[in-house]
């Protein structure tokens, strides 16, 4: 007699399991970006660099509470285990379930906030004003100073989206998928408008906020830590040049401080999603993407410099730096005693950490190659590309082929899945083949 | 004939064998501070014990915050928490290369002088190990609503965690105990922190947790457990992560029955 079961109230054990599994596909756990001081009349305080506390068995870190306030949705989105289609088992926490978790979480440190999103109950409004109650009960009753980061529903008023703005440290609106059609086709109630126009809004709220900021020191704090976004990975056929496109327009013209990606990851069967295949989501894909992503942000990289129309992927065995050198080599090598901050940039194995201290360096000595590997640098890719007082390190040709056969130590890790592959077959260009293996 | 400064191994000790050196061996780039229990012997080298006191610890402090300015003091002052047996050494050397620079305060910038290598190389270990404890401590609530935590560092860390915690629970009583330097630090609820050295081991913590607190336990481990996505399983990563000598105190990878 299944059928006639009354259900019966869940526990809190079993809320949370519900919950925080529906809120796992939400990529951003970041905790950084804003530094804040405790009071001494509650609990918790921000650090800039952020905190990860521990590290799932997926190799994610897990930084904050990562929840759903409910699982409950009236949106049907295809590619989400949430859809109002969809038969799972749905719950919803109450605001003072979630405040007691996060304090007694972070009490014993084992997160650094809450990060709060929410399947659409009822409405848009509705949901939005649930999350603005938890948030406000969780900072002046509990005076929680710790990260939150709170989802902004598509749809929801300007005012909930503001006041819920003072409450959060970071305040992100899921972009969900690269391009204005396969939004449309997989997420037919959400458009480019739900989206873009809160994103706008905050934009436009924290630009006013920094100024009121300016006049009076005191003044509250709209999301000071940023907006970030995310967007789905191979769920649909965009390729990886609209993608870093898309996510550099956003980086530019709404100030986004993140853009997110994440692998589709198959958890419903829909004849509007791709097929299913063996390889799992596209991880090296979006690792490659990532990569990009911080080309553009901390290396002054564009992205009509790292692909184009005729080249509109990345290369699977290369990161995407090390592919623009070599397709470069014109620029290499250069001197590390003379070179500017911006060319040091550009040589792989210098990150940005390390082109700073040689900058600093070399003003009171002259640096050697030994020296560069105390700083940080990353000698194994960086020697085809430098010199030190005139000198490479070794004698090295400067030949794409040659590089690229040194660089791809065939012991070493080869990305997964792209099989065995002998050295000398592999060119620059042959990148296409691999692909085929991948996709 | 060169010089060792023989001291405890203490931030006051290793101060005030430098508040010595300076007095006699500003130039000599050749002195060193040795640690009692680790001298090896030298031939052709003098050794001199150190009187340690506060005020030549405050005096080289006030010297190393005016002179070598504050990048310097923050690396000096998380390399001194090192346990490498020559950071004295290379801590003095970095204050004598320091007089020879048109500026001294853009000493930590001079990554091509030995010495400054190895105080910029023991500072950023010390402070990624602090960072680390930051992250992958954990509490628990005994019973009478303290939080106890300890921790396993290889360096002395204690120091420089302190005011993370204390500014971040400024209203709970707290303590965290370095067991592999048998020190404690204490948090009395809004009073300001201290530590406490026990190498005798005198101190035992009364282990008995509140009520709640295997319960919350189980909540924690059964979050990680639905947060994991299995499609994306990579071990090796969590592992790069999270060191495994970390997880010893954390209690996800402890049985809450089982533990002492």
């Amino acid at each position: 007699m299944d059928a006639f079961r009354i259900q019966k109230e869940k526990t809190l054990y079993e809320k949370l399991a519900i919950l925080a599994d529906a809120a796992k596909y939400d990529v951003a756990c970041t905790s950084s970006g804003t530094r804040r001081r405790g009071d001494g009349t509650g609990i918790g305080n921000c650090e800039q660099a952020g905190i990860c506390h521990s590290f799932t068995p997926d190799g994610r870190c897990v930084s904050l509470l990562k929840i759903l306030f409910t699982n409950e949705c009236i949106f049907d989105c295809k590619y989400c285990i949430n859809r109002a289609s969809n038969d799972v088992e749905r719950t919803a926490f109450t605001p003072d379930e979630v405040c007691r978790l996060t304090i007694e979480f972070y009490r014993r440190n084992y997160i650094e906030g809450l990060f709060l999103s929410s399947g659409v109950l009822k409405s848009p409004d509705y949901t939005m004003r649930l999350i603005y109650e938890t948030l406000c009960r969780l900072r002046t009753r509990y005076r929680f100073q710790g990260y939150i980061h709170v989802k902004a529903i598509p749809g929801a008023s300007q005012d909930l989206i503001r006041m819920t703005g003072f409450l959060a440290d970071r305040m992100s609106i899921n972009l969900e998928l690269p391009t204005a059609e396969s939004l449309h086709r997989l997420a037919p109630h959400k458009s480019r408008k739900s989206i873009l126009s809160p994103m706008r809004y905050v934009q436009e709220q924290r630009k006013e906020n920094s100024r009121e900021l300016s006049l009076y020191h005191h003044a509250p704090q709209f999301v000071p830590a940023g907006q970030s976004t995310q967007m789905i990975i191979g769920a649909t056929p965009e390729s990886d040049y609209q993608i870093v496109r898309v996510a550099e327009s956003l980086y530019r013209k709404f100030d986004l401080k993140r853009v997110f990606y994440s692998a589709f990851v198959h958890v419903n069967d829909d004849s509007a999603l791709p097929a299913r295949s063996d390889y799992g989501p596209p991880l090296l894909r979006e690792h490659r993407l990532y990569q990009a992503d911080w080309l553009l942000r901390y290396y002054h990289f564009s992205a009509d410099e790292l692909l184009s129309e005729e080249r509109p992927n990345f290369n699977l065995v290369l990161d995407p730096k090390c592919d623009w050198a070599l397709r470069h080599l014109e620029c290499f090598p250069v001197e590390v005693n003379q070179a500017d901050y911006e060319t040091l940039l550009r040589v792989p194995g210098i990150g940005y950490t390390s082109a700073r201290r040689i900058v600093r360096a070399r003003r009171t000595g002259i640096l050697d190659f030994p020296d560069l590997k105390k700083m940080g640098v990353v000698l194994k890719w960086a020697l085809y590309f430098l010199t030190c007082r005139g000198k490479m390190m070794y004698p090295v040709r400067m030949n794409e082929d040659f590089i690229l056969r040194n660089l791809l130590d065939p012991r070493e890790k080869l990305p997964k899945g792209l099989g065995e592959i002998s050295y000398r077959q592999l060119s620059l260009f042959d990148d296409k083949q691999i692909e085929e293996v991948k996709r | 004939m060169k010089r060792r400064y023989i001291c405890t191994d203490t931030v006051t000790g290793v101060l005030s064998a430098i508040y010595d050196a300076w007095l006699y061996d500003r130039k000599d780039t050749e002195a060193g501070i040795v640690f009692w229990g680790s001298v090896q012997q030298e031939m052709f080298c003098e050794y001199c014990e150190v009187k340690e006191e506060e005020k030549k610890a405050a005096a080289v402090h006030r010297l190393i915050r005016n002179h070598l300015g504050e990048e310097a003091e923050t690396a000096i002052g998380y390399a001194l928490l090192s346990e490498d047996p020559g950071k004295g050494t290379a801590v003095l050397r970095t204050m004598i290369e320091a007089q020879n620079l048109p500026e001294g305060k853009r000493i930590m910038g001079h990554l091509s002088h030995p010495a400054v290598q190895k105080v910029f190389e023991l500072s950023r270990n010390v402070s990624r190990e602090s960072h680390a404890w930051t992250e992958f401590l954990r509490f628990r609530e005994l019973s009478g609503g303290i939080l106890y935590a300890g921790i396993t560092p290889r360096n002395f860390v204690l120091p420089s965690i302190a005011d993370h915690f204390s500014n971040r629970f400024p209203l709970e009583n707290f303590v965290i105990c370095d067991e592999t330097h048998c020190a404690y630090l204490l948090h009395p609820k809004q009073k300001s922190w201290i530590i406490f050295r026990d190498e005798e081991r005198k101190w035992e913590i009364e282990a008995s947790c509140s009520s709640q607190e295997e319960e919350w336990q189980r909540l924690w481990k059964g979050f990680k457990k639905s947060v994991t996505i299995q499609e994306r399983k990579n071990r090796k990563l969590q592992q790069m992560n999270m060191p495994l000598r970390y997880r010893s105190g954390m209690s996800e990878y402890q049985d809450v029955r089982g533990k002492s």
